[in-house]
């Protein structure tokens, strides 16, 4: 049982090893399926904004990652 | 079959698979190490069954799964496991954190958990064994996830499973070769590269899920590619710090 707890937490880790970064990517992912089919905005601005919204959270969550073992 | 979507997916599962293939290879030489080859072994065999199991369960339903959906969700995990590793990775090339260390992970692996432990020898080959099948299970689904997120989409699950297969038996014949950890394995360029692999089919699969049809359509992936490489470069270059200043 405990293996299988490991296991299990190891997993969700593979995902949500920073829990702002997957907070941050599935509000943008979020965000443009409302831009796409609620806003209807086209593809190609949608597309732009999903790309650089990933960039921008990446970007920020390396300055982020820096800064906090910087205070450690 | 178009090259620019079969050498990017078969890359990015090879590279993955290499990282994921060595880690586990230390973990199971520091088993055999502790306990002789046999409970590794074990270990390693009974990892290996239960993940052709999972596999040979779930594999079948992907195909009942809505295109679309399908996309979204891989496309998200995609970018959740592609976006962390690259944060990672460049986070080490800025001498923030230290480089994965095989080594280290090898000794203190054996180590062990304590010479009180081993008391009884079978309680050892089963420490060990445990030890490898973990190892064997957790790396292993990484790399099924991996062949599935790259290759499922675009019907390549085959060759981004050989690509995988290929890594594995690699490392496999290095380690048996030189019998000890590969620390020699330039894993966080690895790691570098197949982060921005990931998020680059993350981005394009979850796009195609939500309804964008990406301009050029399989080639926008070399400009996202080169948009996560430059972010990933960009992001290391702000943060870097001198090599003394690394956390420990």
């Amino acid at each position: 049982m405990m293996l299988l707890k490991e296991i299990g937490a190891e997993l969700v880790a593979m995902f949500v090893g920073d829990a702002r970064l997957a907070v941050c990517v599935l509000a943008l992912i979020g965000g443009v399926g409302l831009l796409v089919h609620v806003a209807g905005v086209g593809a190609l601005a949608a597309g732009a904004v999903l790309v650089l919204g990933c960039l921008a959270i990446l970007l920020e969550s390396v300055r982020r990652g820096a800064a906090l073992y910087d205070r450690q | 079959m178009i090259w620019s979507s079969v050498l990017p997916a078969v890359g990015a599962s090879f590279a993955a698979s290499v990282v994921e293939a060595v880690e586990a290879f230390t973990i199971v030489l520091a088993a055999s190490t502790l306990h002789g080859w046999r409970p590794a072994a074990l270990g390693t065999a009974a990892g290996v069954g239960a993940l052709a199991v999972g596999v040979g369960l779930f594999g079948p339903l992907l195909a009942g799964v809505p295109i679309q959906i399908l996309q979204l969700t891989i496309g998200v995990l995609l970018l959740l496991f592609g976006l962390g590793w690259l944060r990672k990775a460049s986070l080490r090339a800025a001498a923030i954190i230290p480089l994965h260390d095989e080594d280290a992970i090898f000794a203190t692996h054996s180590a062990g958990p304590g010479e009180a432990t081993f008391v009884h020898r079978r309680s050892g080959d089963w420490l060990a064994a445990t030890m490898a099948f973990k190892a064997v299970v957790l790396e292993g689904l990484e790399v099924i996830f991996i062949v599935i997120a790259v290759g499922a989409g675009q019907g390549l699950l085959i060759p981004a499973g050989l690509g995988a297969l290929a890594a594995c038996l690699l490392v496999l014949l290095i380690g048996a070769l030189v019998h000890r950890p590969l620390s020699r394995v330039p894993e966080n360029t690895l790691k570098f590269g197949v982060g921005v692999m990931l998020s680059s089919f993350g981005v394009y699969w979850s796009g195609e899920g939500l309804g964008i049809d990406w301009p050029g359509q399989d080639a926008a992936l070399l400009l996202f590619v080169a948009l996560f490489l430059g972010a990933g470069l960009a992001g290391t270059a702000l943060v870097r710090r001198p090599a003394q200043e690394v956390v420990q």
